[in-house]
């Protein structure tokens, strides 16, 4: 069988773990300024339980777990939104410094402050 | 949790012909749809009226559910201002507007939503209530009681 998971990744899909459960990738943009990078990301239905930011090896990784409930014997009769997890992958060449990342969830808005790296940082060079 | 009530404003609208009824979600239409169906309406309903961007503004994913009291309409509004959330009953739908303000560097920029709903005939307008939580507006919409099921007991001799 690890020959045909090898040719075809989906053959995997069940067996592998925490690959089956579908996410999708939130709504996102990126705004940058002289000392830092923000990241404002939609992401309607999570709570600060269900959020998850990560940094390791220059990949910025946010998940958020839907926390949506219905009432008790509830019947659903039209659905346009998902149960699915969010999931953003961002990744970066390490030039912001992972020590420096604020957040902030606010009414299924996440926004992150990434602060640049000193190496990053746009320097003046005088010239002498 | 900041659970807080959203105002109620109920104004007749003077001009019935705003944005049409988007997809023909009724409330009262009881057909027993599969999960594959919604999701290929959805799916179709999402390109076309472009819900999956609603970056922009416009349509809003809203999902409708009702239990024996009440039915619901949620409707996803990421980031929007409290005060701006405007939800009213006009001539037998529900009318969601909001807005949120996105600002980037010194440019502020008002993006507006709104979408127009069905319900049922039978709903108290006047007990009509939403809250606003983690992005998501869920609007309450109590039936009136006689449209409750009633158990009717024959009596067989």
């Amino acid at each position: 069988m690890s020959f045909f998971n090898a040719l075809i990744p989906a053959f995997n899909g069940a067996s592998a773990e925490g690959e089956a459960i579908p996410t999708r990738r939130p709504q996102y943009h990126v705004t940058e300024t002289d000392a830092a990078y923000s990241l404002t990301v939609n992401l309607p239905g999570v709570a600060k339980e269900g959020l998850e930011v990560t940094d390791e090896g220059g990949e910025l990784r946010i998940t958020g777990k839907r926390a949506l409930t219905l009432p008790e014997n509830a019947a659903v009769l039209h659905r346009e939104s998902s149960d699915a997890a969010f999931e953003l992958v961002l990744t970066h060449d390490n030039t912001i410094d992972s020590e420096k990342i604020g957040a902030e969830l606010k009414d299924g808005v996440l926004r992150l402050t990434l602060a640049k790296a000193e190496s990053a940082k746009p320097r003046k060079i005088s010239i002498g | 949790m900041c659970k807080s009530r959203v105002i109620m404003r109920f104004i007749k609208y003077n001009n019935p012909d705003v944005a049409s009824v988007a997809p023909s979600a009724r409330l009262g239409g009881r057909f027993a749809r599969t999960d594959i169906e919604n999701e290929i309406d959805w799916l179709f309903g999402a390109a076309l009226n472009g819900i999956a961007g609603s970056e922009l503004g416009g349509q809003f994913p809203v999902d409708l559910y009702e239990d024996k009291d009440n039915s619901y309409v949620r409707a996803e509004l990421p980031g929007v201002t409290r005060d701006a959330i405007s939800v009213e009953i006009v001539d037998g739908s529900l009318s969601i507007q909001a807005s949120r303000k996105d600002k980037t560097g010194e440019v502020e920029n008002t993006v507006s939503f709104n979408r127009l709903v069905s319900i049922p005939d039978d709903v108290q307008a006047d007990k009509v209530s939403a809250a606003y939580e983690n992005g998501i507006l869920t609007v309450t919409l109590p039936r009136t009681e006689k449209s409750k099921p009633k158990k009717i007991s024959v009596s067989v001799n």
